[in-house]
Protein backbone atom coordinates (compact mmCIF):
# COMPACT_ATOMS: atom_id res chain seq x y z
CA UNK A 1 0.00 0.00 0.00
CA UNK A 2 1.93 2.98 -1.05
CA UNK A 3 -0.19 5.69 0.81
CA UNK A 4 2.17 6.48 3.21
CA UNK A 5 4.65 8.88 2.20
CA UNK A 6 5.06 12.62 3.29
CA UNK A 7 7.78 14.94 1.40
CA UNK A 8 9.58 16.53 4.63
CA UNK A 9 10.41 14.80 8.02
CA UNK A 10 9.34 17.51 10.50
CA UNK A 11 5.99 17.77 9.01
CA UNK A 12 5.64 13.73 8.94
CA UNK A 13 6.55 13.64 12.28
CA UNK A 14 4.44 16.15 13.34
CA UNK A 15 1.29 15.35 11.84
CA UNK A 16 2.48 11.17 13.37
CA UNK A 17 2.09 12.84 16.67
CA UNK A 18 -1.29 14.58 15.64
CA UNK A 19 -2.69 11.18 14.60
CA UNK A 20 -1.47 9.37 17.35
CA UNK A 21 -2.75 11.89 19.64
CA UNK A 22 -6.34 11.79 17.93
CA UNK A 23 -6.80 7.98 17.97
CA UNK A 24 -5.44 7.80 21.58
CA UNK A 25 -7.95 10.04 22.37
CA UNK A 26 -10.64 8.16 21.06
CA UNK A 27 -9.11 5.37 22.78
CA UNK A 28 -9.61 6.82 26.08
CA UNK A 29 -13.10 7.83 25.64
CA UNK A 30 -13.86 4.57 24.59
CA UNK A 31 -12.55 2.66 27.40
CA UNK A 32 -12.11 4.95 30.21
CA UNK A 33 -15.15 4.79 31.82
CA UNK A 34 -15.53 1.36 31.06
CA UNK A 35 -12.43 0.34 32.89
CA UNK A 36 -13.06 3.45 35.76
CA UNK A 37 -16.79 1.42 35.88
CA UNK A 38 -15.31 -1.85 36.66
CA UNK A 39 -12.35 -1.26 38.97
CA UNK A 40 -15.18 1.15 40.95
CA UNK A 41 -17.11 -2.14 41.13
CA UNK A 42 -14.49 -3.41 43.45
CA UNK A 43 -14.28 -0.24 46.05
CA UNK A 44 -16.00 0.19 49.27
CA UNK A 45 -18.36 3.12 49.08
CA UNK A 46 -15.87 5.81 51.43
CA UNK A 47 -12.94 4.39 48.48
CA UNK A 48 -15.24 5.35 45.61
CA UNK A 49 -16.00 8.60 46.85
CA UNK A 50 -12.75 9.78 48.14
CA UNK A 51 -10.17 8.37 45.73
CA UNK A 52 -11.64 8.17 42.17
CA UNK A 53 -8.92 7.50 40.46
CA UNK A 54 -7.24 5.17 42.67
CA UNK A 55 -6.88 1.35 42.44
CA UNK A 56 -9.47 -0.31 45.37
CA UNK A 57 -6.98 -1.01 48.72
CA UNK A 58 -8.63 -3.89 48.90
CA UNK A 59 -10.76 -5.67 46.08
CA UNK A 60 -14.57 -6.01 47.41
CA UNK A 61 -15.75 -9.02 45.38
CA UNK A 62 -18.66 -8.62 48.44
CA UNK A 63 -20.42 -6.13 45.75
CA UNK A 64 -20.77 -8.73 43.41
CA UNK A 65 -22.71 -11.02 45.96
CA UNK A 66 -24.51 -7.46 47.24
CA UNK A 67 -25.01 -7.03 43.92
CA UNK A 68 -27.25 -10.35 43.25
CA UNK A 69 -28.83 -10.54 46.39
CA UNK A 70 -29.82 -7.05 46.77
CA UNK A 71 -31.70 -6.85 43.26
CA UNK A 72 -32.78 -10.40 42.20
CA UNK A 73 -30.15 -10.32 39.55
CA UNK A 74 -30.47 -13.57 38.40
CA UNK A 75 -33.82 -13.76 37.60
CA UNK A 76 -33.47 -10.55 35.67
CA UNK A 77 -30.93 -12.41 33.71
CA UNK A 78 -32.65 -15.36 33.20
CA UNK A 79 -35.74 -13.29 31.83
CA UNK A 80 -33.52 -11.58 29.60
CA UNK A 81 -31.56 -14.63 28.45
CA UNK A 82 -35.02 -16.02 27.63
CA UNK A 83 -36.03 -12.72 25.72
CA UNK A 84 -33.39 -12.65 24.07
CA UNK A 85 -32.69 -16.06 22.76
CA UNK A 86 -36.95 -16.43 21.94
CA UNK A 87 -37.24 -13.38 20.04
CA UNK A 88 -33.94 -13.82 17.79
CA UNK A 89 -35.07 -16.89 17.05
CA UNK A 90 -38.73 -16.16 15.95
CA UNK A 91 -37.24 -13.24 14.14
CA UNK A 92 -34.66 -15.41 12.84
CA UNK A 93 -37.52 -17.74 11.23
CA UNK A 94 -39.43 -15.34 10.10
CA UNK A 95 -37.25 -13.49 8.24
CA UNK A 96 -35.44 -16.23 6.50
CA UNK A 97 -38.47 -17.65 5.57
CA UNK A 98 -39.52 -14.32 3.73
CA UNK A 99 -36.13 -13.48 2.77
CA UNK A 100 -35.91 -16.82 0.69
CA UNK A 101 -39.26 -16.32 -1.11
CA UNK A 102 -38.28 -12.62 -1.86
CA UNK A 103 -34.80 -13.63 -3.14
CA UNK A 104 -34.97 -17.27 -4.96
CA UNK A 105 -38.78 -17.48 -5.57
CA UNK A 106 -38.37 -13.93 -7.76
CA UNK A 107 -42.70 -13.72 -7.75
CA UNK A 108 -44.10 -10.59 -9.73
CA UNK A 109 -44.30 -8.13 -7.17
CA UNK A 110 -41.08 -9.20 -4.82
CA UNK A 111 -39.03 -6.37 -5.20
CA UNK A 112 -41.59 -4.07 -3.83
CA UNK A 113 -42.33 -6.76 -1.19
CA UNK A 114 -38.94 -6.07 -0.32
CA UNK A 115 -38.47 -2.36 -0.46
CA UNK A 116 -41.75 -2.56 1.57
CA UNK A 117 -40.20 -4.30 4.39
CA UNK A 118 -37.22 -2.69 4.34
CA UNK A 119 -38.46 0.54 4.43
CA UNK A 120 -39.44 0.10 7.90
CA UNK A 121 -35.79 0.71 8.98
CA UNK A 122 -36.72 4.06 8.42
CA UNK A 123 -39.41 4.07 10.91
CA UNK A 124 -38.72 5.77 14.03
CA UNK A 125 -40.29 2.54 16.29
CA UNK A 126 -40.25 5.13 19.39
CA UNK A 127 -43.21 7.29 17.95
CA UNK A 128 -45.36 4.10 17.92
CA UNK A 129 -45.25 3.78 22.19
CA UNK A 130 -49.17 3.78 21.82
CA UNK A 131 -50.37 1.65 19.49
CA UNK A 132 -47.67 -0.84 20.97
CA UNK A 133 -48.81 -0.54 24.29
CA UNK A 134 -52.64 -1.03 22.77
CA UNK A 135 -51.72 -3.87 20.77
CA UNK A 136 -50.21 -5.73 23.50
CA UNK A 137 -52.68 -5.29 25.92
CA UNK A 138 -55.34 -6.09 23.78
CA UNK A 139 -53.32 -9.49 22.86
CA UNK A 140 -53.73 -10.06 26.79
CA UNK A 141 -49.57 -9.77 26.96
CA UNK A 142 -48.90 -7.05 29.02
CA UNK A 143 -46.54 -7.52 31.47
CA UNK A 144 -45.35 -10.76 30.08
CA UNK A 145 -42.41 -12.04 28.59
CA UNK A 146 -44.10 -13.44 25.33
CA UNK A 147 -45.32 -9.37 24.95
CA UNK A 148 -41.48 -8.28 25.08
CA UNK A 149 -40.39 -11.53 22.76
CA UNK A 150 -42.92 -10.61 19.80
CA UNK A 151 -42.26 -7.31 19.96
CA UNK A 152 -38.31 -7.12 19.93
CA UNK A 153 -38.84 -10.04 17.15
CA UNK A 154 -41.22 -7.75 14.83
CA UNK A 155 -39.52 -4.33 15.59
CA UNK A 156 -36.18 -6.23 14.29
CA UNK A 157 -37.76 -7.82 11.05
CA UNK A 158 -37.00 -4.79 8.42
CA UNK A 159 -33.12 -5.13 9.57
CA UNK A 160 -33.09 -8.75 9.21
CA UNK A 161 -34.96 -9.52 6.28
CA UNK A 162 -32.37 -6.96 4.76
CA UNK A 163 -29.22 -8.64 5.64
CA UNK A 164 -30.95 -12.49 5.19
CA UNK A 165 -31.63 -11.58 1.68
CA UNK A 166 -28.68 -10.16 0.83
CA UNK A 167 -26.91 -13.25 2.18
CA UNK A 168 -29.32 -15.84 -0.46
CA UNK A 169 -28.77 -13.81 -2.89
CA UNK A 170 -25.88 -14.29 -3.52
CA UNK A 171 -25.62 -18.38 -2.94
CA UNK A 172 -25.28 -20.06 -6.57
CA UNK A 173 -27.87 -21.26 -8.32
CA UNK A 174 -26.32 -24.51 -8.91
CA UNK A 175 -26.12 -25.65 -5.13
CA UNK A 176 -30.09 -25.53 -5.54
CA UNK A 177 -30.28 -27.13 -8.95
CA UNK A 178 -29.80 -30.57 -7.42
CA UNK A 179 -32.38 -30.59 -5.56
CA UNK A 180 -34.94 -29.25 -7.93
CA UNK A 181 -34.22 -32.22 -10.08
CA UNK A 182 -34.74 -34.11 -7.08
CA UNK A 183 -38.00 -32.72 -6.89
CA UNK A 184 -37.91 -30.81 -3.97
CA UNK A 185 -40.64 -29.12 -3.09
CA UNK A 186 -40.23 -25.12 -2.07
CA UNK A 187 -40.18 -25.97 1.73
CA UNK A 188 -37.75 -28.70 1.18
CA UNK A 189 -35.42 -26.66 -0.62
CA UNK A 190 -35.60 -23.63 2.07
CA UNK A 191 -34.94 -26.54 4.81
CA UNK A 192 -32.87 -28.99 3.25
CA UNK A 193 -30.48 -26.21 0.87
CA UNK A 194 -31.15 -22.64 1.34
CA UNK A 195 -31.54 -22.74 5.07
CA UNK A 196 -28.17 -24.51 5.84
CA UNK A 197 -25.88 -22.83 2.95
CA UNK A 198 -27.46 -19.33 4.91
CA UNK A 199 -25.67 -20.30 8.32
CA UNK A 200 -23.76 -17.09 7.81
CA UNK A 201 -26.22 -14.78 7.13
CA UNK A 202 -28.21 -15.93 10.01
CA UNK A 203 -25.53 -15.45 12.65
CA UNK A 204 -25.04 -12.09 11.29
CA UNK A 205 -28.70 -11.11 11.75
CA UNK A 206 -29.16 -12.95 14.56
CA UNK A 207 -26.26 -11.54 16.50
CA UNK A 208 -28.07 -7.75 15.72
CA UNK A 209 -31.43 -9.31 17.15
CA UNK A 210 -29.50 -10.82 20.16
CA UNK A 211 -27.35 -7.40 20.79
CA UNK A 212 -30.38 -5.39 20.08
CA UNK A 213 -33.15 -7.37 22.31
CA UNK A 214 -30.61 -8.09 25.57
CA UNK A 215 -30.22 -3.79 25.37
CA UNK A 216 -33.56 -2.65 24.50
CA UNK A 217 -34.71 -0.51 26.83
CA UNK A 218 -37.97 1.76 26.20
CA UNK A 219 -40.62 -1.12 25.17
CA UNK A 220 -39.24 -3.03 28.24
CA UNK A 221 -40.11 -0.12 30.41
CA UNK A 222 -43.69 0.66 28.49
CA UNK A 223 -44.52 -2.72 28.36
CA UNK A 224 -44.64 -4.46 32.01
CA UNK A 225 -44.98 -3.29 35.04
CA UNK A 226 -44.08 -6.00 37.55
CA UNK A 227 -40.59 -7.82 38.51
CA UNK A 228 -42.14 -10.98 36.75
CA UNK A 229 -40.91 -10.13 33.18
CA UNK A 230 -39.03 -7.30 34.32
CA UNK A 231 -35.14 -7.46 32.25
CA UNK A 232 -31.87 -6.43 33.15
CA UNK A 233 -32.18 -3.14 31.45
CA UNK A 234 -35.22 -1.81 33.71
CA UNK A 235 -33.38 -3.39 36.38
CA UNK A 236 -30.47 -1.37 36.13
CA UNK A 237 -33.39 1.76 36.19
CA UNK A 238 -34.19 0.09 39.36
CA UNK A 239 -30.70 -0.15 40.61
CA UNK A 240 -30.91 3.55 41.89
CA UNK A 241 -33.38 3.30 43.71
CA UNK A 242 -32.70 -0.32 45.72
CA UNK A 243 -29.09 0.27 45.93
CA UNK A 244 -29.75 3.70 47.69
CA UNK A 245 -26.38 5.15 48.71
CA UNK A 246 -24.49 1.56 47.59
CA UNK A 247 -22.59 2.86 44.28
CA UNK A 248 -20.24 0.09 44.39
CA UNK A 249 -22.71 -2.83 44.48
CA UNK A 250 -24.99 -0.78 42.06
CA UNK A 251 -21.59 -0.79 39.35
CA UNK A 252 -21.23 -4.27 40.25
CA UNK A 253 -24.63 -5.35 38.50
CA UNK A 254 -24.14 -3.14 35.54
CA UNK A 255 -20.49 -4.29 34.84
CA UNK A 256 -22.56 -8.41 35.02
CA UNK A 257 -25.05 -7.00 32.68
CA UNK A 258 -22.89 -5.85 30.29
CA UNK A 259 -20.23 -9.15 30.32
CA UNK A 260 -22.46 -11.19 28.62
CA UNK A 261 -22.66 -8.33 25.60
CA UNK A 262 -18.96 -8.32 25.20
CA UNK A 263 -19.13 -11.58 25.36
CA UNK A 264 -21.00 -12.04 21.69
CA UNK A 265 -19.09 -8.79 20.45
CA UNK A 266 -16.01 -10.57 20.95
CA UNK A 267 -17.11 -13.75 19.68
CA UNK A 268 -18.75 -12.54 16.14
CA UNK A 269 -17.27 -8.43 15.66
CA UNK A 270 -16.21 -9.77 12.36
CA UNK A 271 -19.72 -10.88 11.43
CA UNK A 272 -21.04 -7.42 13.28
CA UNK A 273 -18.83 -5.80 10.94
CA UNK A 274 -19.62 -7.32 7.92
CA UNK A 275 -23.54 -7.24 8.73
CA UNK A 276 -23.04 -3.23 8.95
CA UNK A 277 -21.04 -2.61 6.00
CA UNK A 278 -23.11 -4.52 3.97
CA UNK A 279 -26.22 -2.46 5.23
CA UNK A 280 -24.35 1.15 4.87
CA UNK A 281 -23.87 0.26 1.20
CA UNK A 282 -26.91 0.07 -0.24
CA UNK A 283 -28.24 2.46 2.00
CA UNK B 1 -38.29 -21.92 -10.24
CA UNK B 2 -39.94 -22.22 -13.34
CA UNK B 3 -41.15 -18.83 -14.82
CA UNK B 4 -44.23 -20.28 -16.30
CA UNK B 5 -45.90 -21.32 -13.10
CA UNK B 6 -45.62 -19.36 -9.79
CA UNK B 7 -46.14 -21.74 -6.74
CA UNK B 8 -48.49 -18.61 -5.01
CA UNK B 9 -49.58 -20.99 -2.24
CA UNK B 10 -46.04 -21.75 -0.64
CA UNK B 11 -45.17 -18.06 -1.61
CA UNK B 12 -48.30 -16.94 0.13
CA UNK B 13 -46.79 -18.89 3.32
CA UNK B 14 -43.40 -18.26 4.08
CA UNK B 15 -44.26 -14.36 3.61
CA UNK B 16 -46.88 -14.71 6.53
CA UNK B 17 -45.41 -14.64 9.29
CA UNK B 18 -43.14 -11.45 8.32
CA UNK B 19 -46.81 -9.82 6.86
CA UNK B 20 -48.26 -10.60 9.78
CA UNK B 21 -45.64 -9.26 12.05
CA UNK B 22 -45.27 -6.20 10.04
CA UNK B 23 -48.76 -5.46 9.67
CA UNK B 24 -49.18 -5.65 13.22
CA UNK B 25 -46.22 -3.41 13.92
CA UNK B 26 -45.23 -1.21 11.55
CA UNK B 27 -48.78 -0.69 9.06
CA UNK B 28 -51.31 -0.75 12.01
CA UNK B 29 -49.46 1.33 14.15
CA UNK B 30 -48.87 4.16 11.69
CA UNK B 31 -52.22 4.46 10.19
CA UNK B 32 -53.08 4.53 14.04
CA UNK B 33 -50.96 7.08 15.23
CA UNK B 34 -51.88 9.75 12.30
CA UNK B 35 -55.36 9.27 12.93
CA UNK B 36 -55.60 9.31 16.65
CA UNK B 37 -52.96 11.96 16.08
CA UNK B 38 -56.19 13.97 15.39
CA UNK B 39 -58.37 12.82 18.08
CA UNK B 40 -58.66 13.99 21.95
CA UNK B 41 -58.52 10.39 23.30
CA UNK B 42 -57.63 9.03 26.66
CA UNK B 43 -57.43 5.73 25.89
CA UNK B 44 -60.62 4.53 27.80
CA UNK B 45 -63.72 6.82 26.73
CA UNK B 46 -64.37 6.76 23.39
CA UNK B 47 -62.19 9.17 21.08
CA UNK B 48 -63.41 12.64 19.29
CA UNK B 49 -62.23 13.98 16.04
CA UNK B 50 -60.80 17.36 16.83
CA UNK B 51 -58.83 17.41 13.34
CA UNK B 52 -55.75 19.70 13.74
CA UNK B 53 -56.04 20.90 17.13
CA UNK B 54 -53.50 18.71 18.59
CA UNK B 55 -51.00 20.35 16.71
CA UNK B 56 -52.08 23.89 17.31
CA UNK B 57 -51.99 22.92 20.94
CA UNK B 58 -48.64 21.49 20.65
CA UNK B 59 -46.73 23.98 18.78
CA UNK B 60 -48.00 26.43 21.07
CA UNK B 61 -46.31 24.63 23.91
CA UNK B 62 -43.31 25.33 25.00
CA UNK B 63 -41.60 22.40 26.10
CA UNK B 64 -43.06 20.39 22.72
CA UNK B 65 -41.08 23.68 20.96
CA UNK B 66 -38.04 23.38 23.22
CA UNK B 67 -38.15 18.95 22.66
CA UNK B 68 -37.93 19.29 18.67
CA UNK B 69 -35.48 22.53 19.13
CA UNK B 70 -33.12 19.71 21.38
CA UNK B 71 -34.10 16.81 18.81
CA UNK B 72 -33.19 19.07 16.34
CA UNK B 73 -29.60 20.02 18.06
CA UNK B 74 -29.15 16.06 18.28
CA UNK B 75 -29.58 15.30 15.02
CA UNK B 76 -26.91 17.88 14.13
CA UNK B 77 -24.64 17.40 16.43
CA UNK B 78 -25.02 13.37 15.71
CA UNK B 79 -24.52 14.14 11.95
CA UNK B 80 -22.16 17.46 11.37
CA UNK B 81 -19.66 16.51 14.50
CA UNK B 82 -19.83 12.63 14.85
CA UNK B 83 -20.01 11.82 11.60
CA UNK B 84 -16.78 14.04 10.58
CA UNK B 85 -15.16 12.77 13.66
CA UNK B 86 -15.44 9.03 12.33
CA UNK B 87 -15.05 10.01 8.70
CA UNK B 88 -11.38 11.65 10.33
CA UNK B 89 -10.64 8.07 12.40
CA UNK B 90 -12.11 6.29 9.79
CA UNK B 91 -9.30 7.91 6.69
CA UNK B 92 -6.71 7.42 9.96
CA UNK B 93 -7.08 4.07 10.17
CA UNK B 94 -7.57 3.11 6.30
CA UNK B 95 -3.71 3.93 6.09
CA UNK B 96 -3.67 1.18 8.36
CA UNK B 97 -0.92 2.35 11.13
CA UNK B 98 0.16 -0.37 13.87
CA UNK B 99 -2.67 -1.58 15.65
CA UNK B 100 -5.84 -0.29 13.44
CA UNK B 101 -7.64 -3.25 13.73
CA UNK B 102 -7.25 -3.33 17.25
CA UNK B 103 -7.97 0.65 17.65
CA UNK B 104 -11.09 -0.60 15.03
CA UNK B 105 -12.68 -3.27 17.33
CA UNK B 106 -12.36 -1.33 20.43
CA UNK B 107 -14.07 2.48 19.12
CA UNK B 108 -17.38 0.18 18.24
CA UNK B 109 -17.58 -1.47 21.15
CA UNK B 110 -19.77 0.87 23.38
CA UNK B 111 -22.20 0.22 20.59
CA UNK B 112 -22.62 -3.35 21.80
CA UNK B 113 -23.22 -1.86 25.57
CA UNK B 114 -26.47 -0.75 26.73
CA UNK B 115 -27.48 2.83 26.50
CA UNK B 116 -29.05 1.59 30.33
CA UNK B 117 -25.43 1.18 31.41
CA UNK B 118 -23.51 3.48 29.38
CA UNK B 119 -26.25 6.51 31.05
CA UNK B 120 -25.47 5.03 34.60
CA UNK B 121 -22.09 5.28 33.73
CA UNK B 122 -22.08 8.56 32.68
CA UNK B 123 -24.55 9.85 35.57
CA UNK B 124 -21.32 8.59 37.89
CA UNK B 125 -18.99 10.68 35.30
CA UNK B 126 -20.39 13.96 35.47
CA UNK B 127 -22.22 13.30 39.18
CA UNK B 128 -21.21 16.86 40.90
CA UNK B 129 -19.53 15.76 44.23
CA UNK B 130 -17.79 12.19 43.50
CA UNK B 131 -18.10 12.30 39.71
CA UNK B 132 -14.02 11.90 38.23
CA UNK B 133 -15.01 14.78 35.45
CA UNK B 134 -15.14 17.34 38.60
CA UNK B 135 -11.82 15.66 40.35
CA UNK B 136 -10.12 15.65 37.17
CA UNK B 137 -10.45 19.42 36.88
CA UNK B 138 -9.92 20.19 40.25
CA UNK B 139 -7.03 18.09 40.05
CA UNK B 140 -5.61 20.07 37.23
CA UNK B 141 -5.95 23.06 38.73
CA UNK B 142 -9.70 24.12 36.65
CA UNK B 143 -11.63 24.44 39.82
CA UNK B 144 -13.22 27.12 38.09
CA UNK B 145 -14.64 24.70 35.67
CA UNK B 146 -16.13 22.19 37.46
CA UNK B 147 -19.91 22.06 37.36
CA UNK B 148 -23.29 20.18 38.33
CA UNK B 149 -23.28 19.19 34.88
CA UNK B 150 -26.12 16.94 34.92
CA UNK B 151 -28.18 19.53 37.04
CA UNK B 152 -27.57 23.46 35.18
CA UNK B 153 -29.14 24.43 32.30
CA UNK B 154 -26.09 25.56 30.87
CA UNK B 155 -24.30 22.18 30.61
CA UNK B 156 -26.96 19.81 31.02
CA UNK B 157 -27.92 19.52 27.02
CA UNK B 158 -24.35 19.46 26.15
CA UNK B 159 -23.22 16.56 28.69
CA UNK B 160 -25.96 14.40 27.79
CA UNK B 161 -25.08 14.39 23.91
CA UNK B 162 -21.46 14.77 23.99
CA UNK B 163 -21.49 11.28 25.66
CA UNK B 164 -23.30 9.88 22.55
CA UNK B 165 -21.16 12.57 19.91
CA UNK B 166 -17.77 11.05 20.80
CA UNK B 167 -18.88 7.42 20.85
CA UNK B 168 -17.44 7.50 17.15
CA UNK B 169 -17.36 3.33 16.25
CA UNK B 170 -20.51 2.87 14.56
CA UNK B 171 -20.08 5.44 11.59
CA UNK B 172 -16.42 4.89 12.02
CA UNK B 173 -17.06 0.99 10.82
CA UNK B 174 -18.86 1.99 7.82
CA UNK B 175 -16.95 4.90 6.43
CA UNK B 176 -13.75 2.57 7.33
CA UNK B 177 -15.11 -0.34 4.91
CA UNK B 178 -16.18 1.91 2.01
CA UNK B 179 -12.94 4.07 2.70
CA UNK B 180 -11.01 0.23 2.64
CA UNK B 181 -12.84 -0.53 -0.82
CA UNK B 182 -11.06 2.22 -3.25
CA UNK B 183 -8.93 0.83 -5.49
CA UNK B 184 -5.01 1.70 -4.48
CA UNK B 185 -4.39 3.27 -7.96
CA UNK B 186 -6.18 5.62 -7.58
CA UNK B 187 -4.41 7.10 -4.62
CA UNK B 188 -0.89 5.12 -6.12
CA UNK B 189 -2.20 7.80 -9.46
CA UNK B 190 -2.59 10.88 -7.04
CA UNK B 191 0.82 10.36 -5.63
CA UNK B 192 2.17 10.49 -8.79
CA UNK B 193 0.76 13.57 -9.48
CA UNK B 194 2.33 15.16 -5.99
CA UNK B 195 -0.40 15.03 -3.94
CA UNK B 196 0.23 14.65 -0.13
CA UNK B 197 -1.82 12.87 2.04
CA UNK B 198 -3.84 15.69 2.61
CA UNK B 199 -5.04 16.23 -1.03
CA UNK B 200 -5.11 12.64 -1.26
CA UNK B 201 -8.34 12.70 1.30
CA UNK B 202 -9.56 15.63 -0.29
CA UNK B 203 -9.91 14.71 -3.20
CA UNK B 204 -9.71 10.74 -3.70
CA UNK B 205 -11.15 9.56 -0.28
CA UNK B 206 -13.91 12.08 -0.02
CA UNK B 207 -15.37 12.18 -3.27
CA UNK B 208 -15.63 8.39 -3.43
CA UNK B 209 -17.37 7.60 0.09
CA UNK B 210 -20.03 10.55 -0.72
CA UNK B 211 -22.53 8.25 -0.61
CA UNK B 212 -21.65 6.45 2.34
CA UNK B 213 -21.79 10.13 3.51
CA UNK B 214 -24.74 10.70 2.99
CA UNK B 215 -25.88 7.27 4.54
CA UNK B 216 -24.35 8.25 7.52
CA UNK B 217 -25.81 11.30 7.50
CA UNK B 218 -29.39 10.30 7.17
CA UNK B 219 -28.69 7.56 9.99
CA UNK B 220 -27.54 10.41 12.35
CA UNK B 221 -30.60 12.22 12.04
CA UNK B 222 -32.77 9.68 12.15
CA UNK B 223 -30.97 8.64 15.40
CA UNK B 224 -30.97 12.46 16.72
CA UNK B 225 -35.02 12.08 16.39
CA UNK B 226 -35.36 8.87 18.10
CA UNK B 227 -33.30 9.95 20.59
CA UNK B 228 -35.03 8.73 24.20
CA UNK B 229 -32.84 6.92 26.61
CA UNK B 230 -29.73 9.17 27.75
CA UNK B 231 -32.28 11.81 28.18
CA UNK B 232 -34.71 9.59 29.96
CA UNK B 233 -32.20 8.08 32.80
CA UNK B 234 -29.68 10.74 33.05
CA UNK B 235 -31.80 14.32 33.48
CA UNK B 236 -35.34 13.36 32.68
CA UNK B 237 -35.88 16.10 30.22
CA UNK B 238 -34.45 18.83 33.09
CA UNK B 239 -33.51 20.70 34.35
CA UNK B 240 -36.62 23.12 33.82
CA UNK B 241 -36.92 21.10 30.51
CA UNK B 242 -33.76 22.07 28.91
CA UNK B 243 -32.78 18.88 28.01
CA UNK B 244 -36.72 16.87 26.98
CA UNK B 245 -37.31 15.65 23.31
CA UNK B 246 -40.18 14.37 21.57
CA UNK B 247 -39.65 10.67 22.50
CA UNK B 248 -39.50 11.63 26.29
CA UNK B 249 -42.52 14.33 25.94
CA UNK B 250 -44.61 11.10 23.77
CA UNK B 251 -43.86 9.36 27.29
CA UNK B 252 -44.71 11.55 29.27
CA UNK B 253 -47.81 12.62 27.84
CA UNK B 254 -48.64 8.84 27.14
CA UNK B 255 -48.84 8.20 31.16
CA UNK B 256 -51.01 11.05 31.71
CA UNK B 257 -53.89 9.22 29.51
CA UNK B 258 -52.81 12.10 26.96
CA UNK B 259 -53.05 9.38 23.65
CA UNK B 260 -54.32 12.61 21.61
CA UNK B 261 -51.45 14.61 21.93
CA UNK B 262 -49.46 11.56 22.13
CA UNK B 263 -49.64 10.27 18.88
CA UNK B 264 -49.63 13.74 17.75
CA UNK B 265 -45.99 14.09 18.83
CA UNK B 266 -45.73 10.58 17.10
CA UNK B 267 -46.69 11.63 13.50
CA UNK B 268 -44.57 14.77 14.34
CA UNK B 269 -41.73 12.39 14.63
CA UNK B 270 -42.23 10.08 11.46
CA UNK B 271 -43.09 12.97 9.65
CA UNK B 272 -40.12 14.98 10.46
CA UNK B 273 -37.58 12.27 10.24
CA UNK B 274 -38.90 12.04 6.77
CA UNK B 275 -38.84 14.93 5.37
CA UNK B 276 -35.23 15.71 6.89
CA UNK B 277 -34.26 12.60 5.33
CA UNK B 278 -35.71 13.62 2.26
CA UNK B 279 -33.74 17.29 2.29
CA UNK B 280 -30.55 15.59 3.78
CA UNK B 281 -30.60 13.51 0.01
CA UNK B 282 -31.58 16.18 -2.07
CA UNK B 283 -28.82 18.36 -1.07
CA UNK B 284 -26.18 15.95 -1.12
CA UNK B 285 -27.87 14.97 -4.86
CA UNK B 286 -27.76 18.36 -5.92
CA UNK B 287 -23.87 18.52 -4.91
CA UNK B 288 -23.59 14.79 -6.65
CA UNK B 289 -24.85 16.33 -10.48
CA UNK B 290 -22.73 19.54 -9.59
CA UNK B 291 -19.99 18.15 -9.39
CA UNK B 292 -20.35 15.65 -12.68
CA UNK B 293 -21.23 18.62 -14.39
CA UNK B 294 -17.73 20.28 -13.22
CA UNK B 295 -15.79 17.25 -14.49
Amino acid sequence: MGRNRSPSLIADRAASLAKWLFLLFFLIITLFPLIWLVISSFKTNLEFQTKPFSIPELWQFANYINAVSISGLHLLFLHTIVVSFASTALNILAASMAAFVISREPFRGHETVFNIVVAGILVPVIALMVPYFRLISGLGLYDTLFGLIITYAAVSIPVSVFLIHGFMRSIPRELEEAAVIDGCSLAQRFTRVIFPLSRLGLVTAGTFVFLFSWNEFIYALLLTSSVKARTLQLGIRFFKSQFITDYTSMYAAIVLSIIPTIFVYILFHDKIIKGMTSGAVKG
Amino acid sequence: MSASRTNWKGIMLFLLPVALLYCAFFLYPLVFVFVTGCTSWNGIRAMSFTGLSNYIKLFGNGTFRLSLRNNFIWAFALAFIQVPLATITAMVLARKPRGWRFLRTVYFLPNVISQVAIAMMWMALYNAEYGILNHFLSAIGLESWTHNWLGEIGTALPAVIAQQVLYIGYFMIIILAGILSIPDSLYEAAEMDGAGVLRQELYVTLPMIRGLLVTSMTLAVAYGLRHFEATYLMTNGGPANSTSVLGLLLYKKMGALDYGQANAIGSVLVLTGGLLIIFIRRIFGRVESASETVQ
